[in-house]
């Protein structure tokens, strides 16, 4: 009867606090030896890209100084809506795009684009009249998102107009740009500017007390990486434990990520697209860039994986870290 | 009537300290089995990476650890009169499994953690004095009660329990404040490490006055009506 009376109480106790305790204690999924995954590189890498010789003329002039990298925003050619967080536009679609003119003989012209994480080969015809070049080119056609590019670069110039068609019916069919010829070289001093990195599919709730203006209440705005994320810069100096450890997920994110687009990583992921492709110095130019970092730059990403792991499974729990 | 209230509230007083204890335990329980097997780059040690190569460091992490859950456990059922009155015999076997795994391995332990704490001086500092307190003051119940000084091993018991405790509350401290305000990871590890054991100390503090208090009014109530 005693035993029985324990059983009475001990068991809804043992439901309690599995179901209260897990709210405080997420169960951890899988090993956690594994490391936080990077923005991925695609598997289905197109064929290998040649680097153009990178004529350093940034007017055109003669047929040579049409290869290089012309870079510029991707924008949609049709209404889409825009991605809101309260009044401010967080992303209108469009992407910064990097056409690379790899080689022309003759009137074949080869090169390749790189957007969106998307590197894709083309091939056309090109043709001059009075004023301008005119290219027709085409991608390969194997992938969703191929296309037909259509574009001029004027004689005396530095930019590169025209449209571009998919091939399929997807979200956006029709794009437009006007790009100009820029010269990549990797410079690890170069700093974020002042925009916010916001990821705009995460909602926060933040408790606000804000005396000047006499309110006390809750902030529900959308995650935004806070000015940690631009004052740190992981490619030119080791950073620290003290320093790496006081930071939020997000800003370590922002600072991770920040290395791969000094190098020219094209995003995949729209938020750090949308945020990277503000900076006026980044020049998206691969979908990998693993083997160009530097030995300071591997160690930080080492350090900084670390703690964002570590935030992302501890930080607002009951526990430690 | 009064009486009856009294008695009322100090039930349910009891049950929910005895609810908070087992679900925190729980907690506790939960985060202690993350440890299981040893890895060394399991949970907190992940970012214990410049010191878990020293084997000294190893060994006090895990022995601290594995130890801590017995210390909170024996010490649950410690301060319960009932307890006391019925079976003496299990009050001191746990008082000993409670009060030799502090002063040999717990507390020890935990100080050597507290040296490579992280967040610096501020924090480390913090947990050292923790240790050596905890050791101390359970050292001080001990001795108490070897001599057969019952409200002195009461009292330094409610401050060693007050330390053990610390366990739970600056964990709890941690998730508050995260809750309330997302500060930077280490500035709220800084107050914690202070806040998570002096706020319990405090709270024994009061307690043990006021039951000093309880006692000399009786004592005083005893001598008026025998005068």
């Amino acid at each position: 009867m005693k035993s029985f009376r324990i059983l009475l109480y001990t068991v809804p106790a043992l439901i309690f606090l599995q179901s209260c305790g897990g709210n405080m204690i997420k169960k951890k999924t899988g090993d956690s030896t594994q490391s936080v995954t990077v923005d991925s590189t695609p598997k289905n890498q197109a064929a290998v890209i040649v680097v153009p010789k990178a004529n350093t003329n940034l007017t055109v002039n003669s047929e040579q100084d049409l290869i290089g990298y012309w870079v510029g925003l991707f924008k949609p050619d049709t209404t889409e809506n825009v991605i809101l967080t309260g009044e401010q536009v967080a992303w209108d679609f469009s992407n910064k795009i990097n056409i690379s003119i790899d080689s022309i003989s003759g009137d074949k012209i080869i090169g390749h684009s790189v957007v969106a994480g998307n590197v894709r080969p083309f091939k056309g015809t090109v043709s001059k009249d009075s004023g301008a070049w005119h290219v027709d080119a085409q991608e390969p056609g194997d992938d969703k998102y191929d296309g037909k590019f259509t574009f001029a670069i004027a004689t005396g110039d530095s930019t590169l107009a025209g449209i571009w068609t998919a091939n399929k019916k997807i979200r956006i069919p029709h794009r437009k740009y006007r790009l100009t010829k820029k010269i990549f070289k990797y410079d690890p001093a170069v700093k974020m500017d002042q925009s916010r990195y916001v990821d705009w599919t995460k909602k926060k709730t933040k408790h606000v007390i804000d005396k000047e203006a006499d309110y006390n209440g809750y902030d529900e705005s959308f995650f935004a990486a806070s000015w940690d994320a631009s004052k740190y810069n992981a490619s030119t100096r080791l950073l620290t434990k003290e320093e790496v450890s006081n930071l939020k997920k997000g800003d370590i994110f922002v600072i991770r990520n920040a290395i791969y687009a000094r190098h020219g990583y094209s995003f995949k992921n729209q938020q750090l697209r949308a945020y990277f492709d503000k900076q006026l110095w980044y020049i998206p130019i691969s979908a990998d860039v693993k083997n160009d970092f530097t030995e300071i730059e591997k160690k930080n990403i080492e350090l900084l994986l670390r703690f964002e792991k570590n935030a992302k499974e501890y930080y607002d729990e009951f526990g430690r870290g | 009537m009064q009486a009856v209230k009294n008695l009322y509230f100090k039930r349910t007083g009891q049950v929910a300290w005895y609810a908070a204890l087992l679900f925190f335990s729980y907690l506790m329980l939960l985060i202690t089995l993350q440890y299981i097997p040893a890895r060394r780059d399991a949970a907190f040690l992940l970012t214990k990476f410049d010191v878990v190569g020293m084997l000294h460091y190893r060994i006090a992490f895990f022995a601290h650890v594995y130890s801590a859950m017995f210390v909170l456990l024996a010490g649950i059922i410690q301060f319960s009169a009932a307890m006391r009155r019925r079976y003496p015999a299990q009050h001191r076997w746990a008082g000993r499994v409670y009060a030799y795994l502090i002063i040999f391995i717990t507390g020890p332990a935990g100080f050597i953690m507290g040296i490579y704490g992280n967040g610096g001086w501020i924090s480390q500092s913090a947990f050292c004095l923790l240790a050596v307190l905890w050791v101390i003051f359970t050292w001080k119940a001990v001795a108490a009660a070897i001599a057969g000084k019952m409200q002195a091993h009461k009292d330094w018991m409610y401050r060693s329990y007050a330390l053990t405790l610390s366990a739970i509350t600056l964990r709890f401290w941690k998730w508050l404040f995260v809750w309330l305000f997302q500060p930077r990871p280490m500035d709220v590890y800084h107050v914690v490490s202070w806040l998570g054991w002096v706020g319990n100390l405090l709270i024994a503090e009061v307690l043990i006055y006021y039951a000093l208090k309880k006692k000399r009014n009786k004592r005083v109530e005893r001598m008026l009506e025998a005068a």
